[in-house]
């Protein structure tokens, strides 16, 4: 190979991996946007054996019921949607109305340290992708005895 | 850098000297083409709301790598590997592994419990289509990967176990997640590098490539093989 011809080429190379890079963070800032919404948040008001309970309301969509659904122990348990009554979440202006709570009762569990965690289902504006986002962080319970 | 055979002094752009050899090139040769290739399978370009089509640009930029490559080092089709005065040859080095690697899969599909069914590869298609069209992919990926791939390892490495290892690995690498397929693959990249370094004929690989594709998707457990899918579409 001549010298100009290594030269030239390796330019290319370096050229590639800057398109390639450029490519990669355009789509990881296209699916950030496309799968996160910052209008969605919440809270978790209590965690133990028998119940989780929290609130969750969108703020680009004040009127829309928002979808949870908990998890535990990195489990899938149980999906609902958040129209309990909380008079509190509206009174501090987190909400259009009162009914932005829930509350799921826990099945039997082993005895020992678990975590939960609910997320709001986050559907994109076409409806194509269904996205979680964690509301609250993770919680930790522990659950002393089967009933 | 340590002296070697082959340092060539080459300045670049902002006027430095860089010792950079054949060997450096060739290696990131081998780097940017699978990176391009790996781009290609785990962006998810259709959830950040791009075109499917945005994946061409990744592929496009490989192909230009590797034709720019061939030229500066006047490799010939006929060097590559597309030729027939060796064809013969090639296949017969190549079919007892096959044979080999038939009866394995086939001893693996019974101890499985797997039922072997030879329609299974898209059921919905003539099979000597389904051949037609599995030789063609198969021509390709073997191009990729022992036209190019292979090639700049010798140039890397030398010719040998070590140039034919990394060959293999990249082969795995390249079918990630799919831990059965990674094993096949990682195998099967064992003997066609092996194989190409001694005679070196891409028709004979392809052939070979696209009846074992055949075999392997026949008789071992179609749940292990999750449908051959790879990358960021093996979840979904």
């Amino acid at each position: 190979m001549s010298r100009i011809s290594r030269k030239t080429f390796a330019k290319l190379l370096i050229g590639k991996s800057i398109c390639e890079a450029l490519l990669v963070i355009a789509v990881a800032v296209g699916l950030f946007v496309a799968t996160t919404n910052r209008a969605l948040h919440g809270g978790l008001d209590r965690a133990d054996a028998q119940t989780i309970s929290g609130w969750a309301v969108d703020d680009g969509s004040p009127g829309r019921r928002i979808e949870v659904q908990l998890f535990i122990d990195d489990k899938f348990v149980e999906q609902r949607v958040a129209n309990e009554a909380r008079p509190d979440v509206h009174q501090a202006d987190h909400a259009a109305d009162d009914r932005r709570g829930f509350a799921f009762k826990l099945p039997a569990l082993a005895p020992g340290e678990h975590q939960a965690r609910v997320y709001v289902v986050n559907s994109s504006a076409s409806l194509q992708h269904r996205t979680l986002q964690i509301i609250g962080g993770p919680i930790s319970f522990r659950s002393d005895a089967l009933p | 850098m340590t002296a070697e055979p082959n340092t060539q002094s080459f300045e670049v752009a902002d006027g430095s000297k860089t010792a950079f050899t054949d060997r450096s090139l060739a290696g990131w040769e081998i780097v940017s083409v699978v990176s391009s290739i790996l781009i290609a399978e785990w962006m998810a370009v259709t959830a950040a709301g791009f075109t499917k089509a945005i994946i061409a640009v990744p592929v496009a930029l490989a192909i230009l790598v590797v034709l720019i490559s061939h030229g500066l080092r006047n490799e010939s089709m006929y060097d590559i590997g597309f030729r027939f005065d060796n064809f013969l040859n090639a296949l017969l080095l190549l079919a007892a592994p096959v044979v080999l690697t038939a009866l394995l899969c086939l001893l693996i599909g019974w101890k499985s419990g797997a039922p072997v069914n030879f329609l299974r590869w898209h059921p919905n298609r003539y099979l000597v289509l389904q051949f037609v069209v599995g030789f063609g992919w198969a021509l390709i990926q073997q191009y990729v990967l022992q036209g190019f791939v292979n090639r700049r390892s010798m140039i890397l490495l030398g010719r040998g176990w070590g140039s034919v290892l990394m060959v293999a690995a990249i082969f795995g690498l390249l079918h990630l997640p799919n831990v059965w397929v990674i094993l096949i693959t990682f195998l099967g990249g064992l003997i066609w590098a092996a194989i190409y370094q001694r005679v070196p004929n891409l028709f004979a690989l392809a052939v070979t490539h696209s009846v074992m594709t055949w075999f392997v998707v026949s008789t071992l457990p179609p749940t292990a093989l999750h449908h051959l899918r790879v990358g960021l579409g093996y979840f979904f």
